[in-house]
């Protein structure tokens, strides 16, 4: 229930004023009451388990180096067994539509739960609270202390919150360019005060950016900066997960003793107690009704839950619903929005699965010599010059056999006794190609070479060519 | 609605965080394209590390996309006070 100011005249152009003024009114500092309860639960859970992930993955080891570096310096990306190359790109741009997909279809089906739960956003917001509590002491302390002019006491408080703050912050920028760096040589770099300039530019600059996004921006990065927050919407469904107040249970709200019966008093369910509000890391009130602010963190659900125990009625004033739930119709699990997003999403992943696993991790590249289109040589044949690149993208050495064909009788000369390339080399080998002039019908003819490892029949590339003569 | 309404620090997200996020996409996709090495700068070779190439990459991506913002929020916000002065009464 949006209370319109009665005041305000309605007309068009006034309208947009409002909503304009109202997103960008300067906004008021927000102090989540600390919530308990099941969704709390799953929350902490998800923040540990999350928080975990990120800190630990740099320090896991995998077959002599680490298992997920994405080494920029040396243009690799290890990822356990797997090692990518530039050439690599599509995988990882078709892994990225595949998450925006999964983000899409979890979003139709469960509403916000990528928000309230899983958001590094949301993640690091929850570990700064935390400190901020500790430090701070809870919401009724933090507001007592802020309303104080500055003195020893609160500048001592403050000081520890933001040191913590900032170390924190350091910790997680450090691990970020440890995805990039080697993380162990990083940390003995540090400690010999030997960390190269842009290292240390990218640790001060994730830092700084986790400790003003989770310490200070909070709500308001969803609110004004997160474009999944604006769009979101589009997902969304009569049957889609939301968190709602039963209006027809709550209203009329209003307080009363616990020993009254709201019916003799006309009352709903709702006792206005406001914790709903006080423990929103938004700021929203819930009972006006699904709002775009709400990233469905279920704080509330858990806060109400808890004074309708107390009150000695039954749970769930503000739950987990549908729109069709609440209009008591039923809800559809199935229906064709979700049937399409699985199904995009199945094609992709399938394809991706499939590509990936017969991807060969030989590159072989052609290049004819420009300095001159054919020579012919003393015995008069006519001969081409070729520059082959062999990338060999797999985890070992290998050698390598070369055949070329598309000529009757052509003859090909390499200046290296064996195609031998270590891993994750590229190899520039010259090639000279001689045949006899009969032999061609056209200035241009069509070759083709094809590159095989001799332990490995799979591993194997072609490329075609081209074969200039006189004619 | 002009421009005075808007908070400063509201203008400058707004044209510094779409144009980061350009950056990103825009540094991936070039040095996924070329390696750092292999580029010569106005014909000269820059001495630079790989690393130190991808930032300085990515802070030009994100200056020339910082630009390109600063332009669109200048002629949004122009164009609604010209709107506002031609009719004064909405």
């Amino acid at each position: 229930m949006a209370d319109a100011n009665p005041q305000t005249p309605v007309g068009d152009g006034h309208a947009d004023d409002i909503v304009v003024n109202s997103l960008y009114a300067k906004a008021a500092k927000i102090y989540p009451r600390e919530v308990h309860g099941l969704f709390a639960r799953l929350r902490v859970l998800g923040v540990l388990g999350l928080l975990g992930i990120y800190y630990i993955t740099p320090w896991l080891q995998w077959d002599g180096h680490q298992a997920l570096l994405l080494d920029l310096p040396a243009r690799k990306f290890h990822i356990f067994f797997i090692t990518l190359w530039p050439q690599d790109f599509i995988y990882l741009a078709v892994l990225l539509i595949i998450s925006g997909l999964t983000l899409f279809f979890v979003t139709a089906l469960a509403g916000r739960v990528w928000c309230g739960y899983a958001c590094p956003q949301t993640v690091w917001t929850e570990a700064f609270t935390w400190i901020e509590r500790k430090v701070e002491g809870d919401r009724m302390r933090q507001q007592k202390l802020d309303a104080q002019p500055m003195n020893v006491r609160k500048f001592r408080i403050k000081a520890t919150k933001h040191l913590l703050w900032a170390a924190f912050a350091g910790w997680t920028g450090y691990t970020f360019v440890g995805y990039f760096t080697p993380i162990i040589e990083l940390g003995q770099r540090t400690l010999t005060f030997d960390l190269g300039p842009w290292e240390t530019f990218w640790v001060i600059f994730y830092g700084f950016a986790t400790y003003g996004n989770a310490g200070w921006m909070r709500e308001q990065v969803c609110k004004y900066m997160c474009p999944y927050a604006r769009f979101q919407g589009a997902m969304f469904d009569r049957d889609t997960l939301i968190v709602s107040y039963i209006e027809a249970r709550g209203e009329p709200r209003g307080s009363r003793k616990r020993s009254v019966d709201p019916g003799a008093l006309g009352l709903g369910d709702c006792i206005d107690c406001t914790i709903c509000v006080q423990v929103c890391p938004t700021g929203i009130d819930i009972r006006d009704g699904l709002q775009y602010e709400c990233i469905a963190c279920s704080a509330c659900i858990d806060a109400c839950d808890d004074v309708m125990e107390k009150m000695g009625y039954e749970k769930g004033l503000i739950k987990y619903t549908t729109e069709n739930s609440m209009e008591g119709k039923q809800t559809h699990i199935v229906r064709p929005r979700i049937v399409v997003y699985a199904l995009i999403l199945a094609g992709i992943m399938g394809l991706f699965a499939y590509s990936f696993s017969t991807r060969v991790a030989l590159g072989l590249d052609v290049i004819r010599d420009r300095n001159q289109l054919y020579r012919e040589t003393e015995e008069g044949l006519i001969e081409n010059v070729y520059i082959l690149k062999v990338l060999n993208m797999d985890d070992v050495a290998h050698r390598f056999n070369l055949q070329v064909s598309g000529v009757p009788g052509m003859q090909m000369y390499m200046d290296l006794p064996e195609i031998r390339v270590a891993s994750g080399d590229v190899l520039e080998l010259p090639v000279r190609l001689r045949v006899d002039e009969a032999e061609l019908h056209a200035r241009s003819t069509h070759i083709r070479f094809d590159l095989v490892a001799e332990d490995d029949d799979k591993l194997a590339a072609a490329e075609e060519a081209r074969f200039l003569g006189p004619q | 609605m002009s421009d005075r309404q808007i908070p400063k620090s509201q203008k400058c997200i707004a044209v510094l965080w779409p144009s980061f996020l350009v950056a990103i996409i825009a540094t991936g996709l070039f040095f996924s394209a070329f390696d750092p090495e292999e580029l010569y700068p106005f014909g000269e070779d820059t001495g630079v590390s790989r690393l130190g190439i991808y930032s300085i990459g990515f802070l030009c991506f994100w200056l020339i996309s910082t630009i390109s913002g600063i332009g669109t929020l200048y002629f949004a916000i122009t164009n609604c006070m010209a709107r506002d002065r031609d009719n004064p009464g909405q």
